[in-house]
């Protein structure tokens, strides 16, 4: 494995990814309509990306290893360098798991509100003028699309419980 | 009938609503232009969402605001705190920072300023102009030449996109790949949902394309947790006042330089794929070749000013060129847009201009007067940017990422779409990290399905694949797309190696093959002449002795610079 450079795996990721949809091409349903059929364009493509996927990974392992990097892999280094972008895949997911429940408007005020948190300063000015930046913004957003806009967003479900 | 056409335009678009909407549009273009890590296809995809409401000409004259206002508005950080707003302005900070810091930001800006302006109106004329003879051309297109089309946009975008092909490429097909998901339109069979019903209608294209885009840009916008809490105005001083009159006839004067840039960014434009960060960083080369001191280049020559943005703005027509006439998307920009003219049940395809007259020449008019505006509200934007310099990026980049929740969702009321956001922004981020460009990919989810309904009805036709190479019009693009599959290696060797002297003389030569084989005279008559420049410069190359010029490497080494 140590041989092997990011790029290597990626392709040997790929050509596992194709596989699988090559596999559930299987499944298209075939219809007799006189046209073409729904399968080849999509096992066309596969093809292609195949034969490309190939051609990088026989690319890859030309290039050799990768560089030792300066410092040690670690998972505490990796988290700690991308943690603002975990903190916003984990946040958005949270706000997308509970949307149903907190609904459009409180929902993305405490996303709002905790991705500031996390991303910015945490002293009690700074929680303050976040708390207020979520509120005026998805408020005002709110505002724009439910009265100006009239797209329904999704209710709240938490404040039928009182 | 076109003077009716205009007419009938002009009265769809002279409302105060609109022109104001136009101005909103515009000011938000300029300022998100401005702020570097919010490119104008951001800003774009965030209007989107408030167009669906309004009639489609209101809704496409806002976007060309944004789109034209965007251009604009990465001029303001280039010059004044020597960072590019967009990409488009690259070459703009060459020459625009210097001049201000040697006490000069007011005339930098204003050259920015008219220059663009000009550079717009000329790419406009070239629009009213192109577009509908392009469309007529379009007309003749069968399906083999249309399938051939969309695979040399793919092929160039991936060619164009990055440093490495095959990355560019692989990005291209997973886009088709994407594209396969959810229901084929010929036959209306569901393929690759996994057993998923929500899968079964395929992801929407906006929240593939904003995923991608706009949320892993946010994403890699704020990943340097120092930077993502300093503001923009830490790194420069951003009080200055644009001096139009001096810039207005300094642009004036510099008419040469103005209208060469001008129509190497329409030239750009119209390519697919070939958008304004390229035409900037070529039309500054240009400028400094043909310039009498290209020593003074880089240490705040007006030119240098004047060359990227006339360019950059001119671009904007040529982009708009092809998705009217062909309906092919030329950058993400334009696939924005060309997604918010589905919405509205509009189908920008070659009798586009002929079947929705008044929303095609609304366009038009909304590209001319959006240029009019940006020069008119630049000021005030200039003003807005001192400001909202004043924020930090991770405020920004917060409400931002709610709002695109939230403008996703108002697109169909389908949660889905906002989970369809979610991962593929998570795709769009891993991408980025691992070196993939984005572009094509987008380019492979919009043109995927069109691709698909062409190759269908070619093969409806005929199973023979001869048509390909027979089709004159299928045979160029073909040619094209081989072509484009070289084009980073003479890119990255030109003025090194002796194969690129060749590269270009032979493609002239191998498109004069077709031209050839089109009927009437014209056509063949351009053949002749493409065949006699590339003969004409083969006989150059040979007088030189065949050497290689190393000043041709010059623009390569600005656009890595």
């Amino acid at each position: 494995m140590g041989s092997l450079n990011r790029d290597t795996i990626i392709a040997i990721f790929m050509m596992i990814f194709w596989s699988i949809f090559l596999w559930a091409s299987f499944d298209i349903r075939i219809v007799e309509y006189g046209t073409m059929e729904a399968d080849v364009w999509p096992r066309g493509v596969l093809i292609i990306l195949y034969i490309l996927t190939a051609i990088y990974l026989v690319q890859s392992l030309r290039a050799g290893p990768d560089a030792e990097p300066e410092e040690p892999f670690t998972v505490a280094g990796w988290l700690r360098k991308y943690r603002n972008p975990l903190w916003c895949f984990v946040l958005y997911l949270g706000f997308l798991l509970t949307l149903d429940f907190f609904g459009m408007l409180f929902g993305g005020m405490l996303l709002v509100f905790m991705l500031l948190t996390v991303l910015g300063n945490n002293t009690p000015k700074d929680i303050a003028t976040h708390a207020a930046t979520a509120v005026i913004s998805i408020g005002g957003m709110w505002s724009i699309f439910t009265f100006g806009l009239n797209v329904i967003l999704p209710p709240s479900s938490f404040f039928e419980y009182f | 009938m076109v003077i009716e056409n205009i007419l009938a335009a002009f009265n769809e678009l002279a409302s105060i609503q609109t022109f104001a909407l136009m101005a909103l549009g515009t000011v938000a273009g300029l300022i998100a232009g401005a702020i570097p890590g919010f490119t104008i296809a951001m800003a774009i995809v965030l209007t989107l969402p408030f167009t669906f409401g309004m009639e489609p000409v209101q809704g496409l004259a806002t976007m060309i605001g944004v789109f034209v206002g965007g251009l604009s508005g990465g001029l303001m950080s280039g010059i004044l705190i020597g960072i590019p707003g967009t990409p488009s302005s690259v070459a703009t900070t060459f020459d625009g920072f210097p001049m201000a810091r040697k006490g000069d930001p007011g005339l930098a800006l204003g050259l920015g300023v008219w220059s663009s302006f000009f550079g717009g109106i000329i790419s406009a004329v070239f629009l009213v102009t192109i577009a509908p003879q392009l469309a007529s051309v379009g007309l003749e297109f069968q399906p083999w030449d249309y399938f051939a089309l969309i695979m040399f946009a793919l092929t160039i975008a991936a060619s164009l996109a990055g440093e490495d092909l095959i990355k560019g490429l692989l990005a291209a097909g997973i886009g088709l790949l994407v594209a396969c998901i959810g229901e084929d339109s010929v036959n209306g069979v569901a393929r690759f949902n996994f057993g998923s019903d929500a899968l079964k209608q395929g992801f929407s294209f906006l929240p593939v394309l904003i995923g991608l885009f706009a949320f892993s840009q946010l994403l890699s916008d704020i990943e340097d947790q120092v930077r993502a809490k300093k503001a923009l105005t830490e790194t420069g001083s951003v009080n200055a006042r644009v001096e139009h009159r001096r810039a207005a006839i300094m642009v004036l004067k510099s008419w040469g330089n103005l209208v060469r840039s001008s129509c190497i960014g329409v030239f750009t434009g119209v390519l697919p794929a070939a958008g304004s960060s390229i035409s900037n960083i070529l039309a500054y080369d240009q400028a400094k070749k043909a310039s009498k001191e290209p020593e003074k280049f880089g240490t705040g020559h007006p030119d240098g000013i004047i060359a990227p943005e006339a360019a950059n703005n001119a671009t904007a027509g040529g982009a708009l060129i092809t998705m009217m006439a062909l309906g092919i998307p030329g950058d993400i920009v334009t696939a924005v847009m060309l997604g918010a003219l589905l919405i509205h049940d509009v189908i920008p395809s070659p009798s586009f201009i002929n079947e929705a007259p008044v929303l095609a020449y609304g366009i038009f008019i909304a590209f001319f007067i959006a240029n009019f505006m940006m020069l008119v509200l630049q000021s005030g934007a200039l003003r807005l940017f001192v400001l909202v310099t004043k924020v930090r990026m991770y405020f920004l980049a917060s409400i931002i990422l709610a709002y695109c929740g939230i403008g996703i969702f108002a697109l169909n009321n389908v949660a889905f779409d906002m989970w369809t956001l979610f991962w593929f922004g998570i795709v769009g981020y891993v991408m980025r990290k691992l070196g993939f460009p984005l572009a094509p990919m987008i380019l492979g989810v919009v043109l995927g399905q069109i691709a698909e309904l062409w190759l269908s009805r070619a093969v409806a036709i005929t199973t023979d694949i001869s048509p390909f190479f027979t089709h004159p019009w299928s045979l160029f693009f073909i040619i094209m797309a081989s072509f484009s599959l070289f084009f980073p290696a003479y890119q990255s060797h030109r003025g090194r190696k002796k194969w690129t002297i060749f590269f270009t003389p032979f493609l002239i030569a191998s498109l004069a093959g077709p031209m050839f084989m089109m009927q009437g005279t014209v056509r063949p008559v351009v053949g002749a002449l493409l065949l006699a420049f590339a003969a004409f410069s083969l006989f150059k190359l040979h007088r030189r002795g065949w050497k290689v010029n190393p000043e041709d490497a010059e623009a390569h080494r600005l656009s890595e610079g």
